[in-house]
């Protein structure tokens, strides 16, 4: 049997993707921030602590349906473009799974460990998503440059404080009831 | 039970994943994987396309697809409305920050003021653009609108097959997806019932300054933790439940109803994939 995507890995993916997709439709995932752009927003996080507790398959999958789901509910312009919306979208969990994983390789304390696994994720959408807004020609490098810096690092700092105050009570309640069958 | 108002706490009210409108056209009853054939096709050409009149007949010939499929006009215009207010920023930021390669020589300026330069190429890139937005929400909006989440789930899988041979998870993407649509709503009513437990114990998530960032992520905690972990919990519950129905992932598992293409699908796929080809030799 494939080993990769298991029943609990795909289940566990298929309810963090629906926790980003509620966030999106309900609103939830927008936190009000004094930036530009209005909002930050934590609806990457599900990639996020799917990659820091399930690895790379399960930040994967979530990212890839966040991403189609981001596309295909897309009411501003720019997330209209399949390679904006979906693209960039399928490799923040991954690399916060590498960056986790890494880190506590290196016996990392924990706490730094899925610090580090969030401020990689988030990166990895903003640049993502802004880089290929640049060269697919919509925005211009200066202009990207400024709603990276301004709007990245609230971004950044949110989804830190929600990644950790998650995984941190997951850990410690839920997997140890976890079946040894 | 006369208040119907719906309060601050019914998130299930937003909930539109999934709408879908059984009008009983062709384009309901077409193959999901030829639809899905067909509309990756109009995507790409919508995404791809660099010409303006591509872009105008292309928005001509999903607006006949949305006639064709008995779907209202007004109603699937909707989404377009909602867009309006972003495509003029968005117009505007343009004329600001318009590449490059708008500026560039060769182009004709039809107003200037200060730092701000309105050439003709530029009202063509915003043109297009505004074009291909449209085409690209009426043609997301007629596949959901047509499509039941199930067959989409389905037809995924079955058009990504071919791929698992070198290592694409097309089952697991499958499963995932309809995992993910079945637990919004059930997601939601948790939501609500996470919300007006808090709330009732004195918990404020809407107010605050907007420079309180940190404030504001703590007030919303109550809320995002107890949701992440009991769905968490309920993903271990699907997963046992899984494994004791025995399921082994997407080697040998069948489906209870099975896609059978007909000439008319065919026939779509078709049509769709010959104007895809004329559309783009006569432009390049």
């Amino acid at each position: 049997m494939n080993t990769t995507f298991d029943a609990r890995k795909i289940s566990m993916a298929g309810v963090l993707a629906a926790i980003a997709i509620l966030l999106g439709v309900t609103g939830l995932g927008f936190i009000p921030v004094p930036t530009p752009a209005q909002n930050a927003t934590i609806m990457h996080v599900p990639a996020i602590i799917g990659g820091v507790l399930g690895g790379t398959p399960v930040g994967w999958l979530v990212g890839l349906i966040f991403g189609l789901f981001s596309w295909l509910q897309a009411t501003t312009p720019f997330f209209k473009d399949p390679i904006v919306a979906i693209l960039p979208r399928m490799f923040i969990g991954v690399f916060a799974a590498l960056t986790y994983q890494g880190l506590r390789r290196a016996n990392v304390n924990e706490n730094v460990a899925i610090t580090a696994a969030a401020v990689v994720g988030t990166l990895t959408n903003t640049i993502g998503v802004l880089g290929l807004l640049v060269l697919r020609g919509y925005l211009d490098i200066g202009a990207a440059l400024g709603i990276a810096v301004i709007n990245g690092i609230p971004e950044i700092i949110v989804a830190a404080i929600i990644t950790v105050a998650v995984v941190v009570p997951v850990r410690r309640i839920a997997m140890p009831r976890r079946s040894t069958v | 039970m006369a208040n119907t108002q719906p309060s601050e706490f019914d998130f299930l009210r937003n909930v539109s994943i999934g709408q879908y409108l059984p009008a009983g056209s062709w384009v309901h009853h077409m193959d999901p994987r030829f639809k899905l054939l067909a509309f990756a096709l109009l995507v790409g050409l919508a995404t791809l396309l660099g010409s303006l009149v591509g872009q105008l007949v292309l928005l001509a010939a999903t607006l006949l697809l949305v006639w064709q499929a008995r779907v209202p006009i007004a109603y699937a215009l909707r989404t377009v409305w909602l867009t309006v207010p972003f495509i003029l920023i968005f117009a505007v930021l343009q004329l600001f920050f318009a590449p490059a390669a708008v500026r560039a020589t060769g182009c004709q300026i039809l107003w200037s003021w200060g730092p701000l330069l309105l050439t003709d190429c530029l009202v063509q890139l915003i043109a297009r653009s505004v074009l291909r937005f449209a085409t690209l929400l009426l043609l997301t909006s007629l596949l959901t609108l047509t499509t039941t989440t199930n067959k989409l789930a389905q037809g995924t899988e079955k058009l990504l097959r071919p791929f698992e041979r070198v290592g694409f998870p097309a089952h697991a993407v499958a499963m995932t997806l309809t995992i993910a649509l079945r637990f919004v709503p059930t997601l939601a009513l948790e939501l609500e019932t996470l919300a007006k437990a808090q709330a009732s114990r004195g918990a404020d998530f809407g107010s605050g300054s907007r420079w309180a960032v940190l404030q504001r992520t703590r007030r919303i905690l109550p809320l995002i933790v107890p949701l992440f972990v009991n769905s968490l919990d309920q993903a271990e519950t699907l997963a046992l439940a899984m494994e004791a129905r025995g399921y082994m992932g997407g080697q040998g598992r069948g489906t209870f109803r099975q896609l059978q293409a007909q000439p008319q699908d065919w026939l779509a796929l078709a049509v769709a994939t010959a104007f895809t080809v004329l559309l783009w030799v006569w432009l390049h």
